[in-house]
């Protein structure tokens, strides 16, 4: 009701909320995707030892896969550093997708499932489009960020003048 | 701005957190015994993601005993996650 209110009275710039909204649903993203993970561990090894990675590699990813998850998360909520949330976030969802279109074109010797909380009922297909629309997400979110960081930039420049 | 942007994070944050409890307190609510077939017998697949996940495939990948009857209960095809199998006593 107040962000409606706020809004048709003028005093917020949409792009402003558009910048929260997208930092908002990048955080539902990757809070809701790490927290799953972790308090269902027992599954999510097994889920991962069913990917085609080095099993070598698996004791390192249940673990870092997760915390750098919930440590985007920190970064896009803190105002100084969603900069770096949202390159990260867009570095992760680049892999994920390159992943997800790696499986889908058979790259890999078999196909694994395709899990994680309620995204494991997800077919590859839509993980593809899933993933694709989180990558535009947080490149228009850097494109927002960058917009506005320029024009605190030019503010503080001018009032130096 | 402030006060909707607290708002923004703080809805973004609860529906996460409760999503990722409810879906949890979903997968874990009494989950049915599952077998596989390996192809003379059925046998106790064990839990899924620790002993056993299933592969894209469009075959039944786990059975519930369901009035004595073996039933699809997930598609895909079994596949077993380490050595560790369940044993073949019933």
């Amino acid at each position: 009701m107040l962000l409606l209110s706020s809004f048709h009275s003028g005093n917020i710039p949409f792009l402003q909320i558009a910048r929260e909204v997208i930092a908002a649903l990048l955080i539902m993203l990757f809070l809701y995707a790490g927290l799953s993970k972790w308090l269902d561990f027992r599954t999510f090894i097994g889920e991962m030892n069913n990917q085609p990675f080095p099993k070598g590699l698996i004791p390192f990813l249940v673990w870092a896969i997760p915390s750098l998850e919930i440590t985007i998360v920190i970064a896009l909520v803190i105002e100084r550093t969603r900069m770096v949330g949202l390159y990260t976030s867009f570095v992760f969802m680049t892999l994920f997708t390159t992943y997800a279109s790696a499986i889908l074109l058979h790259f890999f010797a078999y196909i694994p499932c395709s899990c994680g909380g309620l995204i494991r009922r997800l077919s590859w297909r839509q993980h593809l489009v899933f993933n694709f629309f989180f990558v535009i997400l947080s490149i228009t979110g850097i494109i927002l960020q960058h917009r506005k960081s320029s024009k605190t930039n030019l503010i503080t420049k001018n009032s130096f003048v | 701005m402030k006060k909707i942007k607290v708002t923004i994070m703080t809805l973004a944050i609860l529906l996460s957190i409760g999503s990722a409890f409810a879906t949890r307190m979903h997968f874990d609510s009494k989950p049915p015994l599952l077998y596989y077939w390996d192809g003379h017998e059925f046998l106790p697949a064990g839990t899924y993601g620790v002993d056993f996940v299933c592969v894209v495939s469009t075959t039944a990948c786990t059975y519930t005993l369901v009035n004595g009857v073996y039933t699809p209960y997930q598609l895909g095809a079994y596949v077993a996650v380490d050595a560790h199998k369940p044993s073949k006593n019933k």
